[in-house]
């Protein structure tokens, strides 16, 4: 069995494609954008679980989604889709394995990020 | 043609710059808002942008509760308005389509799709701005009709009529300025029988005049 891909190649193509002639790479602007804005959110999702605050976890949670989706990252996208869940149905019980998972799946994330954009 | 204006509004960079440049791709000029007070504030501002994207979740105002604003508020050139949602449920679509959105789209977009419905709203503006020009100029017209029927003082000798600024003019000066219409000026079978006729008889007669001393 294949691993799947960290990053869909079909989405960064389709990312590297949204590129105006003589401007720079967007699907560098885009990956870069991810590195600096979605730790925090992650962060945020962390305390947020650790306070117990499931209104406040589904909203990190949400927010996520989009970026992870944007990029293709679909392994982040479905431990998202499920913080997602969780928090919607107010109970925290089981989120520590799937805050794990997160961080587990941000690092994979950010090292083939920044394979990908040296 | 020019480009329409877009309004993007979603407080996620990555998801805001991706949406952005699919617009720019497709012709569009891209505004970006971070947030719903933002968004509330370019819309309800001065020449706000035709076509906006709002983000379902954003902080401040909401997508929806934005559309809500902008629909109380927008009743001259109403602003083809497109919310973005991961929600996919019938149930949240209807409530943002009962809020006043346009259309939704689901995250993350497909480039083709997001591009097809924001021709769509194109489209609308589009014709909206066509049939209010057209609404301005018959607006216009139906002006002047009634300006024609108001009561016009003549005179009763030589037909000239009195103009607002209490001058008389000539009638033909009057409609034109009017209303545009312009007069050739020709004569009707009566007059040609009481003025015209006579007249070259006369030049008939001093013609055969001149004939005849010359002949002599």
């Amino acid at each position: 069995m294949t691993v799947p891909p960290v990053l869909d190649p079909a989405v960064l193509e389709s990312l590297r494609q949204l590129t105006p002639p003589g401007e720079p790479d967007v699907l560098k602007e885009v990956l870069q954008l991810f590195l600096d804005d979605v730790p925090a959110r992650v962060e945020r999702l962390r305390s947020a679980w650790q306070g117990g605050d499931a209104v406040a976890v589904q909203r990190a949670a949400h927010s996520l989604t989009g970026s992870a989706g944007n990029i293709g990252a679909t392994g982040l996208l479905g431990v998202c889709r499920q913080l997602d869940d969780v928090g919607r149905a107010g109970d925290l019980s089981n989120a520590a394995s799937l805050v794990a998972a997160l961080d587990a799946e941000l690092a994979r994330v950010q090292s083939e990020i920044k394979s990908l954009i040296g | 043609m020019p480009s329409l204006r877009v309004l993007v509004a979603d407080d996620e960079p990555v998801s805001r710059t991706v949406v952005g440049a699919m617009l720019k791709k497709a012709g569009y000029e891209v505004s970006f808002a971070s947030d719903g007070d933002q968004a509330w504030q370019r819309l309800s501002g001065p020449n706000p942008p035709p076509i906006a994207l709002l983000d379902w979740e954003m902080p401040g105002l909401a997508g929806p509760e934005v559309v809500q604003r902008v629909r109380a508020h927008d009743e001259q050139a109403p602003i083809y308005i497109i919310l973005l949602t991961s929600r996919d449920s019938s149930a949240d679509i209807v409530t943002g389509l009962k809020a006043g959105a346009n259309d939704y789209v689901t995250k993350p977009a497909n480039e083709d799709e997001l591009v097809a419905r924001v021709n769509v709203g194109a489209r609308v503006v589009e014709l909206q701005i066509a049939l209010a020009e057209r609404v301005r100029s018959l607006e216009e017209a139906l002006a002047n009709v009634k300006a024609l029927q108001t009561l016009l003082p003549m005179c009763a000798y030589c037909k000239a009529i009195r103009n607002d600024q209490n001058y008389w003019e000539k009638v033909e000066t009057y409609f034109h300025d009017h209303s545009g219409v312009s007069f050739s000026h020709s004569y009707c079978p009566n007059c040609y029988d009481r003025f015209v006729k006579p007249q070259l008889d006369a030049l008939e007669d001093i013609t055969e005049a001149q004939r005849r001393q010359k002949g002599r």
